[in-house]
């Protein structure tokens, strides 16, 4: 597709009620055609009886190459795991 | 294959079963070749269900007739002299705009025709009828949404669904030109007809593009099985593989 094109990120829910879940991607250069094409891409075969889309842009994300420093689980820091604490005599109802 | 149909109303099935055949062969030969991913996929839907629809009519014909052919007889060893689609949708793929205007043209002459037929008392083609409704509506609005786009985008968009609406509108005045069968299977042609006008020339007029006064052609009725020049390649690629090995299975 040529430049002005958006991405799209295309989320479907299965029936009333249920969660969304994110399916995939789309192109379109405007909401119209987006949800158009995401329908065409994604819900041919009764995979949902509701569809969202968003543009991609719009979804906040951590940069890849910060992943590793902002997840780090701190395995080594055993104090961030509730298990690092004695509980002190005398507290029955913990 | 000699095609001898006894009854008026699978004379008149026919006509709506190979406009949706051909139409679907048109549109198939888009697939991998429209202008981006999404758009490929809407049109090859687009094309299966008009498959979809000319084999539930053709099985309808076939059981009217007392299974004289199959579906397959009909649709892979008939000429063109003896299929009766209008010739407006044989035209063939030029640009973009003309896959759209020629698609949105018959969509809103289908959604007429269809919702008078979804009343039949032909209970089996009124249940495809209320079928068919819901996959025009999608395609309608598929279609209509790229008339605007087209006719309201650029100078080139704009010239060139111009230049394909000049082209087709020649093959419409036949479409309206009801004959007695019209007549006897529909509840009420005239509807049909000033249903699609009066839309036609709302889209046109909103969408910047004129529709100019046309010289009739002297080409005679689709009904009677007369076409353009551009049925018999399309015939010939369609029915290549049946007609070259006949006992070939898919």
């Amino acid at each position: 597709m040529e430049s002005g094109v958006k991405v799209w990120e295309v989320f479907v829910q299965k029936k009333s009620g249920l969660p969304f879940k994110h399916v995939g991607s789309c192109h379109g250069y405007d909401k119209k055609m987006a949800i158009q094409n995401a329908r065409d891409l994604y819900t041919r075969r009764g995979e949902g009886r509701e569809l969202w889309v968003v543009e991609s842009n719009a979804i906040v994300s951590v940069p890849l190459d910060e992943a590793d420093a902002f997840f780090d689980p701190g395995e080594d820091k055993i104090y961030r795991h509730a298990t690092f604490y004695k509980i002190p005599e005398g507290v029955n109802h913990l | 294959m000699n095609l001898e149909l006894k009854s008026n109303e699978s004379k008149f099935l026919i006509r709506l079963a190979d406009t949706a055949t051909i139409l679907g062969q048109r549109l198939a030969e888009m697939c991998s070749k429209a202008p981006f991913l999404e758009e490929d996929i809407a049109l090859s839907n687009i094309s299966l269900d008009l498959f979809g629809r000319a084999e539930e009519l053709y099985k309808i014909i076939c059981t009217i007739e007392n299974a004289a052919y199959t579906p397959d007889d009909l649709v892979f060893r008939r000429n063109e002299r003896q299929y009766f689609n209008l010739k407006l949708v044989e035209q063939p793929n030029e640009d973009f705009a003309w896959v759209i205007a020629r698609q949105y043209l018959h969509d809103v002459y289908s959604t007429a025709v269809y919702t008078q037929l979804s009343e039949s008392s032909n209970s089996e083609l009124a249940g495809l009828a209320n079928k068919v409704l819901k996959e025009v509506k999608y395609s309608h609005l598929h279609t209509k949404d790229w008339m605007d786009r087209l006719g309201l985008g650029t100078e080139e968009s704009n010239n060139r669904l111009q230049l394909a609406v000049d082209h087709l509108m020649k093959y419409v005045e036949e479409i309206f030109s009801w004959d007695e069968i019209d007549r006897e299977q529909l509840a009420d042609c005239d509807k049909i007809t000033s249903a699609w006008e009066s839309e036609i020339n709302q889209t046109l007029a909103a969408c910047n593009i004129e529709r100019k006064s046309i010289q009739p052609l002297s080409m005679r009725d689709y009904r009677d099985g007369f076409h353009s020049e551009h049925i018999g390649h399309l015939l010939s690629i369609m029915q290549y593989l049946p007609r070259a090995y006949p006992d070939a299975k898919w």
